[in-house]
């Protein structure tokens, strides 16, 4: 038998969320070493914090010990039940996990007997009818601080590989000469996120939150003009190699972006700072109509923004929108991706989630949302958090931006490399 | 006090990955847990397929064992499965490994892994000296034979594959991939009548053609790529005739094939591909990127109509791409459709092969040398390669399998080889058929 705990993916959330943040390791696991006091000793002494949960019938319940009894100092230990979607705990004095298995009348977890004994007091917190009640599994598990100096130094060092990988990214040959920069269109319902996404990119190369792209979440969208943004590394840095062109979001009926616009914009027909109409596309009789774009006016990557908590709520029409956009994209010749933004919004997710995105539960629910609603591929489809009311940044959230450029990266690669010779 | 790990999250990211997916929890560390291994045996036995690890300021040394930990003190565990491996500090890409058969041994003094008589690796505690046999300095290209260690440490390996082989196919796959590469990079067909095997994909909509493309590139580029679009909707996703060559790393030059991706095929009246236009694919009489019309085949006139095309022109391998799960809906229209490019195929001296996709146990699909199909797999699957057999007449050995890149971020050695190994039996097939060619259809 394997040594895996029984709690489900929502209920160690919850319980890693109730404790400060803390990784459960399972260190002892009574059906597999024995229902012995002394096997669980064995297992589990000397290892720190320590969270125990005892499974009976359709009760789960346990006890958090911090285990600092040697130190003299106060700590905190609760007792916590599941009820539902909640998880009340009470204080306990019982400090050490010896006590809690040997000889606490407070709570006592007799593991020959297979039966928890409590006092009166706590059965009644509890709602249990008797003081006693036997169990048929009982699991001890290590705490550790989950984004701990070990995995952020890990992260640290990823997010520097991917600023030099970002930073030095040469194109495929012999399209390297005449592209220093390749241009992602960020298109997608107003307030998906894409002017944040313009924000979080050029803080994570500026060193500190920027929001010079104003962001609203106004029903019209903030921008109204087409803007394509060269971002440099640094306050006055190299140019990097990409440039992000930020439109007006889709709108129900004839609101936001108007369709006959995608075309022209994707084949760089389209001038930075162009005011654009919902209802009246660009002609070529415009003043700043670019009548004979070269390749690197074109746009060479799309990304779909969409809102990762609010995408089965689009509209019928806006969806339809993003579907005749992307006809229009594939007929282009253009390489594309899904960038699902405010993951960090989703239900349980937590920060150190974001190191390991796409295993999250919540988030691949996500992702199979999209793919049916809107037919992305599930791996073209992104996690990204934008930067929206931090003043500094964070290595883990920068980790992410930088992931999903790179992926953004190798897919204009792929546009260029699918260019007719 | 709470215990953390010292092993770099980059290496425990590597090794995650390396082991299919798993997730390590630490339950013994030397500096914490002292007394000798009587600790470290308490703290480890019963806990299933573990990673013990030594660390020094140079390098850190590491020991999967797919079983568990013997069950008594003292005593020898049975021998089974395990993989050795050695970081060097400072070049955290770099993993040496060598896989062995090995039984451990803990006592109070020692720890001692054999592999039949010898002992491989012995470690006393007392010294926290760590001695390695000749076969494990060798695999591990290591030139220290002993070395001193600061920190031991022992993971519960959570989430592997439940074959005890499962970590040495994975070793064994690194290895026949770079030798699948090799030999398809250095393709040479039959008398060199063409320089490069065209691959026609076909099939229904949805069932995989073009991701199987990008599959294909992805095992060459060594990422996830996406330069055919892919997607789901009412209508096909793909509307050109496009003739995708692939190169051997990003600068690198291009393969000896070229994977052909049509319209997918529809079961309603004017859409998808317009089967009219299937002979003129066949013949190469189509160029790339053109328009598909479902209701309406390309003419003569039309300017990406090849008027006289040669043999390096048309097709050369046709392969019916089709969704595992789809094999038993499979429409008699489109059953029909298939019958029909068969027999156009068969008069033009075309190869025909069937490629399933979506699978659900693809890293089952080969025999442990990955030569040939397993036979679990030629039995589970035996129903729906029946089907396909019976209904379309193509021979069994021309039926392959495999699982393209569709969610996952990362690339899988075991993936790849049945991507790669369908691609090397498509240019035989076609190869066959090229050699089989009568003299006059020969420019």
């Amino acid at each position: 038998m394997a040594v895996t705990t029984r709690l489900t993916w929502i209920q160690e959330k919850k319980l890693q969320t109730e404790f400060e943040g803390k990784k459960l390791i399972l260190l002892y696991k009574a059906t597999v070493h024995q229902f012995s006091y002394e096997n669980m000793l064995k297992k589990c002494q000397d290892q720190g914090p320590t969270v125990t949960v005892i499974y009976s019938g359709n009760h789960i319940l346990g006890a958090y010990l911090q285990e600092l009894y040697r130190e003299k100092r106060k700590t905190s230990n609760f007792l916590f039940i599941f009820q539902g979607t909640k998880m009340p705990k009470y204080k306990i004095a019982v400090h050490d996990i010896n006590k809690l298995f040997y000889w606490s009348s407070e709570m006592n977890i007799n593991l020959d007997k297979k039966v928890m004994t409590v006092d009166s007091q706590i059965a009644k917190v509890l709602g249990l009818s008797q003081n006693s009640i036997s169990f048929q599994e009982c699991e001890v598990f290590r705490c550790e601080d989950i984004l701990n100096e070990r995995t952020l130094q890990g992260v640290t060092e990823y997010r520097e590989d991917l600023l030099s990988f970002v930073k030095t990214y040469k194109f495929i040959k012999p399209y390297s000469d005449l592209v220093n920069q390749i241009r992602i269109l960020l298109v997608g319902p107003i307030g998906a996120g894409k002017s944040s996404f313009v924000n979080s990119v050029k803080s994570v190369f500026r060193g500190h939150v920027t929001h010079q792209v104003l962001v609203g979440s106004n029903t019209h969208g903030t921008s109204e003009m087409y803007r394509t943004y060269s971002i440099k590394d640094g306050k006055n840095g190299n140019t990097l190699p990409f440039i992000l062109c930020d439109s007006v979001g889709l709108g129900e009926e004839e609101e936001g972006l108007c369709i006959d616009d995608v075309v022209p914009i994707l084949k760089g027909h389209v001038p930075d700072r162009y005011q654009l109409h919902s209802k009246q596309p660009i002609t070529p009789s415009h003043a700043n109509y670019i009548h004979n774009p070269l390749l690197k006016d074109r746009i060479h990557c799309v990304a779909f923004v969409l809102d990762a908590t609010s995408v089965e709520y689009l509209c019928h029409e806006v969806v339809t929108k993003i579907k005749r956009i992307r006809r229009e994209v594939i007929k282009c010749g253009v390489v594309y991706v899904a960038l699902l933004t405010n993951v960090d919004r989703l239900d349980l997710i937590t920060k150190d989630d974001f190191m390991d995105i796409y295993r999250c539960m919540p988030v691949k629910l996500k992702l199979e949302a999209v793919h049916k609603k809107l037919g992305f591929a599930l791996r073209d489809i992104l996690a990204v958090s934008n930067y929206t009311s931090e003043w500094e940044l964070d290595v883990v959230k920068d980790y992410l931006i930088l992931s999903v450029l790179k992926q953004m990266l190798w897919a204009a690669n792929d546009f260029l490399e699918d260019l007719p010779l | 006090m709470e215990l953390t790990s010292s092993l770099p999250w980059k290496m425990e990211k590597q090794l995650q990955q390396l082991f299919g997916n798993v997730s390590l929890s630490l339950l013994y560390k030397s500096s914490i847990h002292r007394n000798g291994f009587k600790q470290m045996f308490d703290k480890c036995c019963n806990q299933g397929s573990t990673i013990t690890m030594f660390y020094n300021s140079k390098f850190i040394l590491g020991a999967f064992l797919f079983r568990s930990y013997p069950e008594e003190f003292n005593g020898i565990s049975e021998p089974n499965s395990s993989l050795f491996f050695l970081f060097e500090r400072g070049k955290t890409a770099e993993m040496t490994s060598k896989y062995l058969i090995t039984a451990l041994q803990i006592t109070d003094g020692n720890l001692t892994f054999y592999c039949s008589k010898d002992k491989i690796l012995s470690v006393e505690s007392l010294k926290n000296n760590c001695s390695l046999h000749q076969i494990l300095l060798d695999g591990l290209r290591s030139y220290t034979y002993s070395f001193r260690f600061s920190e031991c440490e022992v993971f519960r390996v959570e989430g592997t594959k439940n074959k005890g082989d499962y970590i040495s196919k994975i070793t064994q796959a690194i290895k026949y991939k770079s030798n699948l590469l090799a030999e398809l990079r250095d393709y040479k067909t039959y008398d060199n009548m063409v320089s490069e095997i065209r691959i026609l994909l076909l099939g229904p909509v949805g069932s995989g053609k073009s991701s199987f493309f990008n599959s294909v590139k992805s095992v060459f580029q060594g990422h996830v790529t996406r330069q055919a679009a892919v997607g789901s909707d009412i209508t096909s996703i793909t509307e050109q005739y496009r003739v995708y060559s692939i190169r051997d790393g990003k600068d690198g030059k291009s393969l000896p094939f070229l994977l052909c991706d049509s319209m997918g095929l529809d079961d309603k009246e004017g859409a998808g591909l317009c089967v009219d236009d299937i002979p003129h694919v066949l013949k190469g009489n189509i160029s790339d990127r053109y328009q598909f019309t479902s209701h309406k085949p390309i003419t003569s006139n039309h300017p990406a109509f090849i008027a006289s095309p040669s043999l390096k022109d048309k097709i050369h391998c046709v392969a019916y791409v089709l969704d595992t799960n789809s094999v038993d809906t499979l429409s008699s229209k489109m059953v029909s459709i298939f019958k029909q490019i068969r027999r156009e195929a068969l008069s033009c001296g075309i190869a025909l092969v069937v490629l399933l996709t979506n699978l659900n146990n693809y890293s089952d699909v080969l025999q442990g040398d990955f030569l040939n199909m397993s036979e679990l797999m030629i039995s589970q699957n035996q129903r729906i390669v029946n089907k396909v057999h019976e209904l379309l007449s193509i021979p069994i050995f021309n039926i392959f399998m495999v699982e393209n890149y569709a969610s996952e971020l990362e690339l899988d050695p075991l993936k790849d080889i049945l991507i790669l190994s369908a691609l090397r039996q498509m240019l035989r097939a076609a190869d066959d058929a090229l050699e089989d060619l009568p003299l006059e259809e020969i420019d």
